[in-house]
């Protein structure tokens, strides 16, 4: 009985052992991947932090300014050209009757002398004929 | 049989005792394991190379775009005796590194130990190194302060020395705060308003030929700055001055006499002690006598002129006389309540205290009334030119972002404000700083030209030109100033050097550029709609 026992719980210490051995290495293996994972993170962080840098240095003003003058013809001074949304007149302003029925196609002769236009630019368009000039 | 018994009693005992021996492995084990499974497997210690942390936060505008950033880097170091060749080793490592070679040829001879080769070494420059292949080196990881905005915001900001402590600019004024918050430090500064208002000072610098220039947007109501530039600047990221550098911020650091611009604290005097009425004449065609000195204007403005152009035109003579009724007991005071006698407080810490004269008497009263024989800063004059012009409260500037409006001090009343935002406006109207106007945005201001000393008396062609603006002038939020050091008449200003020609248009092309970003609406129909209170003085000005 006594050597049965024995031999049960030096099985069992084996086993228990080899159990303990076994989360032993999954810990460690776990805590590696974590370690890796982390520096990975951080590594990732500082990526950022350089790539958020270098974003900040190509977005200076004066870099943008420079490239929308070049690339668009931008004017630096726009303060005339902007308005608020209030400021702009309404969009379909109703017209009055008699405007309407007033209207006509009069276009206003250019002022350039006619020896410095092209011969199909001399051709006298149809409002200018109505107009009588 | 007593042996027999004997023996199967040692055997017993034998066996009592492997067993003991076994229950208490067999319990150290399964209390282990109750440890690893139940209160899992203790602290894990990562020996991985893990980054260092930020020394300081990153400094961010009022729109969060980053200003200044501590970037990984590394610095080099080698053991000398690992060298085969240290002459080879030090060539090369100069070479690659950017390092004094002849530095690095004494610092690597025999005996010497762990040796600083370079700091800061970027990623490009770390794989060149490695590409070389020398034994004894290492690479220690470290932060490098990185500035994006270079020069743009370099007096503001200042830098850092290279063990990452804040030796000057903001970077010195918040060093607690960088050292121990983790979320970026979010400053007053907007980087656009800031890149306008540099590249404005520095145009008109070099139209001018000026010696130097600066320039501030401060917001009257909330007392933040929104921008602050000083010319010539310096690149931070270099961490060494170039040819024509300077680390002055001549708009803290250094303080002028401002000249005519000081005008606006002559007559928020007035008019808040009630001296004068602004419709009243004085005599400004003939030299003020005050004892031995005789008091002039910069052209003659005519025999007589009434009080509010005796502002607009900016008259030293009309201004004497009118700062002569209130004396010099009660300027004194009035200036000390506005702050114009103590050094500013703000997050910068290079603030210069003013200079003004020990004895105060009538002669001083009315040189300071136009601005000469008092020297302060020029953020110290726009905090106090922001109280006259912002219902009459002062303000206390700041680089930190906030928007709530300060209540400070009442220093003059709201009616005299009023009054003086009226004057400002005359003088961008029908006085000397009318091409500072910007269509919309009703710009008022003063104009501001006074001569520099030199070897003890003023030198008629060493100027300070300056300008004053403020905007929309009915309910000012932003006031902007700025001040060329040394300007030259150019043909764009018909040869004159004054504050009017020189400062003044640029501080209106400045808020053409600036009121859309600041979200300050035009307002065309206003001139229309609000009509002058000062269109009679005007009328009676020119009548003179």
């Amino acid at each position: 009985m006594i050597r049965i026992l024995s031999f049960t719980l030096v099985v069992t210490t084996g086993l228990v052992c080899l159990g303990v051995y076994r989360i032993a290495e999954q810990a460690r293996m776990t805590a590696v991947v974590l370690r890796e994972t982390t520096a990975a993170i951080l590594q990732e962080k500082q990526s950022m932090t350089v790539l958020g840098a270098e974003w900040a240095r190509l977005t200076q003003p004066d870099r943008i300014q420079a490239l929308a003058e070049r690339h668009l013809h931008l004017s630096d001074r726009p303060a005339p050209q902007l308005a608020s949304l209030g400021q702009l007149p309404p969009k379909f302003l109703p017209q009055p009757e008699t405007a309407i029925r007033n209207a006509n196609a009069i276009v206003p002769q250019p002022q350039r002398p006619l020896t410095a236009l092209t011969p199909a630019q001399r051709a006298p368009t149809v409002a200018a004929l109505h107009a009588g000039t | 049989m007593a042996a027999i018994a004997e023996a199967s009693s040692v055997l017993r005992g034998r066996i009592a005792v492997a067993a003991l021996f076994s229950a208490v492995g067999f319990s150290v084990v399964t209390a282990r394991l109750v440890d690893v499974m139940v209160f899992g497997a203790g602290p894990v210690h990562s020996a991985a190379s893990v980054p260092a942390l930020p020394n300081r936060a990153d400094l961010v505008d009022r729109n969060a775009l980053l200003i200044a950033r501590d970037l990984p880097v590394s610095d080099l170091y080698a053991s000398p005796a690992a060298f085969w060749d240290t002459g080879d080793a030090a060539h090369q490592l100069a070479v690659t590194t950017g390092a004094d070679e002849q530095r690095l040829r004494t610092a690597f001879r025999p005996g010497k130990g762990y040796i600083l080769v370079q700091h800061a070494i970027t990623p490009d420059m770390r794989e060149g190194i490695m590409r070389l292949g020398l034994p004894g080196l290492d690479f220690v990881e470290n932060h490098k302060r990185f500035y994006p905005a270079g020069r743009t915001v370099a007096h503001a900001v200042g830098q850092v020395d290279t063990d990452d402590n804040g030796v000057s600019g903001l970077e010195l004024g918040l060093e607690q705060r960088l050292r121990n918050q983790t979320e970026p430090v979010q400053l007053s500064i907007d980087l656009r308003v800031q890149y306008v208002l540099e590249h404005e000072a520095r145009e008109a610098m070099r139209s001018f030929r000026a010696k130097a220039a600066g320039g501030i947007v401060l917001n009257v109501r909330t007392g933040e700055i929104w921008a602050l530039a000083s010319l010539p600047d310096y690149e931070p990221n270099l961490r060494k001055l170039e040819t024509g550098d300077s680390v002055r911020n001549r708009m803290t650091q250094d303080v002028y006499e401002l000249g005519s611009i000081f005008k606006v604290f002559a007559f928020t005097e007035a008019v808040e002690e009630k001296t004068i009425r602004l419709d009243e004449p004085f005599q400004v065609g003939q030299p003020y006598r005050l004892g031995h000195y005789l008091i002039h204007d910069f052209e003659r403005l005519g025999p007589m002129l009434p009080a509010a152009m005796v502002f607009a035109k900016s008259s030293n003579i009309g201004t004497a006389q009118i700062e002569l009724r209130s004396g010099p007991e009660k300027q004194k005071p009035f200036l000390r309540n506005l702050g114009l006698l103590q050094p500013l407080k703000t997050e910068l810490p290079e603030m210069a205290s003013p200079l003004y004269p020990r004895h105060w008497e009538e002669v001083e009263a009315a040189t300071i009334a136009y601005g000469h024989g008092i020297s302060v800063n020029p953020l110290t004059f726009a905090a106090a030119a922001a109280a006259v012009v912002n219902g009459g409260t002062a303000i206390n500037p700041t680089f930190l972002k906030h928007s709530d409006i300060q209540h400070g001090p009442r220093v003059i009343s709201e009616e005299t404000s009023r009054t003086m935002r009226q004057l400002l406006r005359l003088v961008v109207t029908d006085g000397t700083g009318t091409k500072a106007d910007v269509p919309g945005y009703d710009v008022g201001g003063k104009t501001g030209t006074a001569e520099k000393a030199e070897n003890g008396s003023y030198a008629h062609r060493l100027l300070i030109s300056s300008f004053c603006g403020v905007f929309p002038i009915d309910d000012p939020q932003f006031l902007v100033f700025l001040m060329l050091d040394e300007p030259h008449g150019n043909r764009e200003s018909g040869g004159f050097a004054t504050g009017g020609e020189t400062a003044a248009p640029a501080v209106g092309r400045i808020i053409a550029r600036i009121a859309p970003l600041l979200g300050v609406e035009r307002r065309d129909t206003y001139a229309a709609a609000n009509p002058s209170t000062l269109h009679i003085v005007t009328s009676f000005g020119r009548e003179f």
